[in-house]
């Protein structure tokens, strides 16, 4: 096991590397001006030469990028605008000349909401997922599973903007039955926290609940008539504890790789559902960063959000490894 | 030679098997009904020139503006619903004033358009790639497989959203006004960019597994080439997933390309685009919802079209997960 965590934690960080090196070499190789961008329509020459200097875009691409990652794992000094000396302590993501403070702080500031959002939307699409598509795989064939197999078709085939904002309609400004959705810190107010979430949390689960259902039920099918649960149930045992102690465990692994995927996805912003329910998360910090070219923050956004992924990703495949020993020992 | 021999020498079942998939098709009476919707959207947007020219409008006229009565002062439908009347079917735009149908029916050609090229392109890349790296294992496989984790890592929708406008002034000037067929290669180009992997990465398995099969062998043993190998024995028996994947990848994109519009970045004016006039309705949803329900609902059953197409496609190749 400890050979299999090892690999698999070098992996993560080649993967990890690959992508700071694409992600720099994909923005600060694009001819739009950071510099520029950075010093505002009223500069001359002079002024974004000295920016560019100060922000060290005169140097070669190369020398930019193991600066980039010196900052990361050792912090360093960046100048700005006017060339003062700011401190951006490791791991350092980058300084936003647009919101005039570093990028970790941006993210530090945005990261709650984007926390409990993924949070709660994560356990919406465990039971929601999960369960109908247990149901479904126990009740296969019968009404209730093409119910259920409908309602995640839907799920998977609506869209979040529409979605969000037909419910948010219906729901809050008609008929007064949610409260408006808006992020309340979980330290001040659990109560307001909560249901000024819930309508998020309900539609990024249902939008994204669809895919568990689906490779549940299918998992399930597939597990269900192993030679060792049809030994349980001869055995005597009861067809739902057979399938919950049994059949859950087969077909887990790769819902728990899809679960890594999602989790990744998700606490690096959602970005269409901060959107539409006005939420100011790290999707919302993306959105406007891309709009306003502020690629200090885009690239800092972009690798948060692949350094979760990665790390959930790895996550999910330690929880498959302990699930299943093949793996490990392959 | 070898071609000729090694269909005849085992020859094929009575029925093949892609004549047993198109039976098992037409049973599925969802999948039909799904099929059915799916043609009426193609011939919608191949046939929407003609129908606005029945219909009398087009989709950039500023109706609204021109013909007093239509919008009020602060640019709302003065009309019920959206402003839907006997010569607006689907109402009027709030602001602009265009006609809610014509500019459905044109979306719907962005869409598809988009869509259908980067599924094209999806297809190619992920039939190439993933045939190469499963067939030739080793080094080639690792790479491919180091590269595929790094793709997937990406915040897909967020590098979409950033990489547009960064493609974008590579190729067009400070002050110049890129193409509307600019716009849509760098969309078909980025999207195809991510959305390759997931085939790749199914096709690759799915050779491995084949690669070590008796009639790979017997080809190779009685000295066919690897150009043979990969293209006469190979890639017929990959088809099924590739057909599987090309009909859920489809909505993906829609779906993707109108959120990238949602959010700003998608196809510009005057361009009908779905995607934008959700972002227009969500400005003005609590005053005029009926604009949004128009390209939403739209969306929703062009989507569910394609995803049930997609599992009656997958039910009738592979008979494993029927219901």
């Amino acid at each position: 096991m400890t050979g299999y965590v090892l690999r698999r934690a070098l992996q993560a960080a080649a993967v990890l590397l690959a992508i700071t090196a694409a992600a720099f070499g994909l923005f600060y190789a694009a001819p739009a001006d950071p510099a520029l961008i950075a010093c505002g329509p009223k500069c001359d020459t002079g002024q974004v030469e000295a920016v560019r200097h100060s922000m060290g875009l005169d140097q070669p691409l190369a020398g930019q990028y193991t600066d980039y990652l010196r900052g990361l794992v050792a912090g360093r000094v960046i100048g700005d605008v006017d060339g003062t000396p700011i401190d951006c302590p490791a791991p350092c993501l980058g300084y936003s000349y647009t919101l005039h403070q570093p990028v970790l702080d941006a993210i530090g500031d945005r990261f709650p909401v984007t926390l409990s959002l993924a949070a709660g939307a994560l356990a919406v699409i465990l039971v929601l997922g999960v369960g109908t598509g247990f149901a479904a795989a126990l009740r296969r064939g019968t009404r209730t599973d093409r119910l259920l197999s409908g309602f995640t078709l839907i799920g998977a085939s609506v869209q979040i903007y529409f979605l969000g904002y037909a419910l948010q309609y219906l729901l809050v400004y008609s008929t007064g039955l949610f409260p408006v959705p808006q992020y309340a810190p979980f330290g001040a107010d659990p109560g307001a926290w909560a249901t000024g979430l819930l309508l998020p949390w309900l539609v990024l689960g249902f939008v994204n609940a669809a895919v568990f259902a689906r490779l549940a039920r299918s998992q399930m099918l597939e597990t269900m008539h192993e030679g060792y649960v049809r030994t349980a149930r001869g055995k005597g045992m009861s067809a739902l504890r057979a399938h919950l102690k049994y059949t859950a465990r087969g077909a887990a692994a790769p819902l728990a790789q899809l679960l890594g995927l999602e989790a990744g996805a998700l606490f690096g912003g959602a970005f269409i559902t901060e959107t539409v329910f006005g939420l100011g998360g790290i999707g919302k910090l993306a959105v406007d960063a891309v709009v306003q070219n502020d690629l200090p923050t885009v690239v800092g956004t972009v690798l948060l959000a692949a350094f979760f992924v990665v790390l959930f990703v790895a996550l999910a495949d330690l929880v498959v490894a302990l699930l299943d020993p093949r793996v490990r020992l392959a | 030679m070898a071609e000729d021999h090694s269909d005849r020498l085992f020859g094929l079942p009575p029925r093949g098997p892609f004549a047993t998939a198109v039976r098992a098709f037409r049973r599925d009476r969802t999948g039909m009904a799904a099929l059915a919707v799916v043609a009426c959207c193609v011939l919608l947007a191949l046939a929407a020139p003609l129908l606005c020219a029945l219909y009398g409008k087009d989709p950039t006229s500023h109706y609204g503006q021109d013909t007093p009565g239509l919008l009020s002062a602060e640019g709302l439908p003065v009309l019920p619903n959206g402003g839907i009347s006997a010569e607006h079917w689907f109402g009027v735009e709030p602001g602009l004033g265009r006609d809610v149908l014509a500019q459905l029916l044109y979306g719907m050609r962005t869409s598809l358009l988009v869509a259908t090229a980067s599924v094209a392109v999806i297809a190619v890349t992920g039939v190439v790639l993933g045939v190469t790296a499963g067939y030739l294992g080793g080094l080639a496989d690792r790479a491919f497989g180091f590269v595929c984790d790094v793709l997937l890592a990406f915040p897909t929708l967020l590098l979409l959203l950033a990489l547009g406008p960064v493609v974008r002034t590579r190729f067009v000037g400070p002050g110049e006004n890129e193409p509307a067929w600019m716009q849509f290669t760098v969309l078909v180009l980025v999207f195809a960019a991510f959305g390759w992997v997931p085939l790749a990465m199914v096709l690759r398995t799915t050779v491995r597994a084949l690669r070590e099969r008796e009639f790979v062998e017997a080809a190779r043993a009685a000295g066919a080439s690897r150009r043979h190998i990969v293209f006469r024995e190979l890639l017929p028996n990959v088809w099924a997933p590739v057909l599987v994947h090309v009909t859920l990848a489809l909505p993906g994109v829609v779906t993707a390309e109108a959120a990238l519009s949602f959010l700003g970045v998608g196809i510009d004016e005057p361009v009908p685009d779905w995607g934008r006039m959700i972002s227009r309705g969500s400005e003005v949803f609590y005053d005029d919802p009926t604009y949004m329900v128009f390209p939403g609902v739209t969306i929703l059953v062009f989507v569910l079209a394609f995803n049930l197409l997609g599992d009656a496609v997958r039910d009738a190749l592979d008979p494993r997960t029927a219901r």
